[in-house]
């Protein structure tokens, strides 16, 4: 019987292992085969040992999409957390047509990607652009937003805050689990409304924060479709990111044995900050209840 | 009513065996319907003719005159039948198609990107029966033949000449019925001055020339100066030559005559039609480089403009000889074609002068074959092609650098291109940057032969 429960049980959510050992664990292995062979996809791939790596250590390209990726991180994901909560605490408050401004603000959530892109593209046009039109009107002279490497990277950080939906629903759910009773201790104790966000809501949710921090720096980790539609890297490499360097190295440059090793290092780089980010939080994070 | 307690031991039991059997008995049922009434190969609805798949890059009125290719092929003999399917990213899909083991019978590519292509042995020689490289206009051959070898067959071909709004010309008293086309670079400089107009706030209203309008072709510049990015003989970069400063110090200088905030002004500026064209087409920019497509685009959009092609001139080209860029849409056979024979059969087919010059006049291009019929200018869109076919025969036409590792380099060359135009940089500090990163990439490229045990392409003889 337990045999046959067993058996069930495995038939039943055989897809699943099929699709991971097919598609992500098949790939997972060939790719880091390749990383170490010099292959054009086109010929058979022939091994070279760590030249690939080596290569990848001198590559001026490779420092520049590093260099770039490392801004995007460091400068976007706190900036999404920080919106991303603002607009939870905002949208958790009782307000008129409530549901309609959480829908609002999740919205551009369900857009394509490609499709805010290239809507982003327009709006920042230098002199017909929304961006520039807006700050006009408060007697700001916008700038050329895809002239300069800073500008073209500000835009792009910008247009991720446009995506906060996602992760305000996760902090509008978490929100609402903080015990009552803590705030309103607290309150009674004359702890300002500043003080009971920093010191009651925000370690009560710490945990969600965590959770939105690592799917975030994943994501932005891997960044790729909005440069690609609004500057194509440029100018000048100034928005140029790791991903787009793998595609071009294995599609346009038909070099995906370099691609691989591409792949693999950003792949170990995130598994490697990611488990950072879950050390980290083990220190600054409040578990209600004890970690599992 | 089932207890709670009961409940839980009847479902392993009875409901989740016969679940699991019903799942079961589903997948099998699929199974056995797609194997009895699935797709059968060779069921393509063409009786016992073989059918060959055609991949081409073309969509709208380029993809409809190819269509009238294939339909007369299918229609000349009973033998074999073209299917053509047309598609985005077509050399990326073709990578994959050919990586994959199951490419079409012909593809259209790029000539571009064929040293890619035959560098990694992905594509077939052809054997065309009387075709050669002399039944191509001379700068086409170097684009299609490999030393003796014909790697492709080409289906249209263009070059790059200057687009004049003659009105613009007229009206600036600048005489070309009698004085003919700018016959020197300084001839052409002197020209933008007296076509440049200025709005009372300083900004550009109608520019006399863009180096950036369209952008396409940012690797040409050498080729008006003499230079050249890649010297063939010693499989060497060339980008930082003295030619090639000159060539983009004077891009340069196109940038600096207007300023970049000018600039920047007059390219956000509205116009009726949001297009690469849209600038000269409504007449705010007097002369641009463009393809002999822009005929056909003139017709469609903006049929009143009084417009001449001609030449652009520089140190590199002289009267009967002018410089310019060439590029060609060319057919070849991927490696493991289901049928290359068959596959072979269609390119001859589509080099016959006929086809060819139906395709081109359909595109407004010029004929890459060296005869051409009087038809052929009879029916032409593009009243300039004569401008066209003169860069094309001309021992100063060019084509992109014969390196499998192209892409790559014109990366390269427009991240410097950027520096160049946007940051005011000095021009020989920046060529000598790509001149160091290309150089690393063509070392990879030998290295990558070496390993292999191939001779590179473009040596040949």
């Amino acid at each position: 019987m337990k045999r046959f429960r067993t058996l069930t049980g495995l038939a039943w959510i055989s897809p699943w292992l099929l699709g991971f050992a097919c598609f992500t664990m098949l790939p997972l292995a060939m790719g880091l085969w390749y990383s170490f062979t010099d292959w054009t996809l086109l010929e058979p791939a022939i091994p070279i040992g760590m030249d690939n790596y080596e290569r990848l250590l001198g590559d001026e390209v490779v420092h520049i999409a590093t260099w770039n990726t490392l801004l995007y991180l460091v400068i976007s994901i706190p900036l999404l957390t920080i919106a991303s909560i603002a607009m939870a605490v905002l949208l958790s408050k009782p307000a008129r047509f409530q549901a309609f401004w959480r829908v609002a603000v999740f919205a551009p959530s369900v857009l394509p990607l490609v499709a805010l892109a290239t809507i982003f593209k327009l709006m920042y046009d230098a002199e017909l652009g929304a961006m520039n039109k807006g700050l006009s009107f408060v007697g700001i002279d916008g700038p050329n937003w895809f002239g300069t490497e800073a500008w073209a990277m500000t835009a792009i950080i910008l247009m991720n805050l446009w995506v906060v939906g996602p992760a305000m629903v996760i902090y509008l759910a978490a929100l609402r689990d903080v015990p009552r009773d803590l705030n309103e201790a607290a309150s009674l104790d004359g702890v300002s409304w500043w003080g009971r966000l920093v010191n009651v809501t925000l370690p009560m949710i710490s945990p969600v924060i965590l959770f939105n921090v690592i799917i975030g720096f994943i994501n932005a980790a891997q960044v790729f479709v909005v440069p690609y539609i609004m500057t194509a890297g440029g100018p000048n490499r100034g928005t140029y990111f790791w991903s787009m360097y793998v595609y071009d190295a294995a599609f346009k440059y038909g070099d995906m044995g370099y691609a691989s090793t591409l792949g693999v290092v950003q792949f170990a780089a995130i598994l490697l900050l990611t488990l950072g980010l879950l050390l980290v939080g083990r220190r600054y994070v409040y578990y209600r209840g004890g970690m599992t | 009513m089932v207890p709670a307690g009961q409940y839980h031991a009847v479902m392993p039991d009875q409901l989740g065996r016969t679940v699991s059997i019903v799942v079961l008995c589903l997948a099998a049922a699929v199974a056995i319907g797609y194997v009895t009434f699935g797709p059968r190969p060779g069921a393509s609805g063409h009786g016992d003719r073989i059918v060959l798949n055609y991949w081409e890059k073309w969509t709208g009125t380029e993809a409809q005159a190819m269509q009238q290719v294939v339909d007369a092929f299918n229609a000349s003999q009973d033998r074999i039948h073209v299917n053509y399917l047309t598609m985005s990213s077509i050399d990326e899909k073709a990578m994959l198609a050919i990586a994959g083991g199951a490419p079409p019978d012909v593809l259209g590519l790029w000539s571009f990107n064929l040293p890619f292509y035959a560098q990694a042995n992905a594509i077939l020689p052809l054997d065309l029966p009387g075709i050669k490289a002399e039944t191509y206009a001379p700068a086409v051959r170097p684009l299609v033949f490999d030393g003796d070898t014909q790697l492709a067959g080409v289906n249209t071909c263009s070059s790059v000449a200057l687009y004049v709004n003659l009105s613009h010309l007229d009206r600036a008293g600048l005489d070309y019925r009698n004085g003919g086309p700018p016959r020197t670079l300084e001839q052409f400089d002197a020209m933008i001055p007296y076509l440049t107009i200025y709005d009372a706030d300083g900004n550009v209203e109608q520019a006399g020339f863009l180096h950036m309008d369209p952008g396409w072709w940012h690797w040409c510049w050498p080729g008006y100066f003499g230079g050249q990015l890649y010297d063939v003989e010693t499989d060497a970069a060339t980008i930082d030559s003295p030619e090639n400063i000159a060539a983009f110090t004077w891009f340069q200088e196109g940038q600096r005559r207007y300023g970049l905030d000018r600039l920047r002004r007059f390219q956000s500026a509205p116009t009726d039609s949001p297009s690469p064209y849209r600038n000269f087409l409504s007449g705010r920019l007097s002369m641009t480089i463009q393809g002999p497509w822009l005929a056909r685009v003139i017709a469609e959009r903006a049929p009143d403009l009084k417009w001449a092609a001609w030449p652009l001139p520089g140190p590199a080209g002289e009267p009967g000889a002018p410089a310019g860029p060439i590029e060609c849409d060319i057919l070849v056979v991927p490696q493991g074609a289901p049928h290359p024979e068959e596959a072979m059969e269609f390119i001859a087919f589509t080099q016959r002068q006929d086809m060819v010059e139906l395709v081109s006049v359909l595109h407004a291009k010029p004929s890459p074959l060296m005869e051409v019929s009087s038809e052929f200018y009879f029916n032409h869109l593009n009243t300039s092609i004569a401008a066209h076919e003169a860069i094309l025969h001309s021992p100063n036409g060019f084509g992109t650098p014969p390196v499998a590792t192209w892409p790559e380099m014109n990366a390269a060359l427009d991240a410097g291109i950027d520096r160049i135009w946007n940051g005011n940089e000095d021009v020989a500090t920046v060529l000598a940057d790509v001149q160091a990163e290309v150089s690393a990439q063509l070392e990879r490229a030998r290295v990558r032969r070496e390993r292999r045990g191939q001779e590179r392409y473009g040596a040949g003889p």
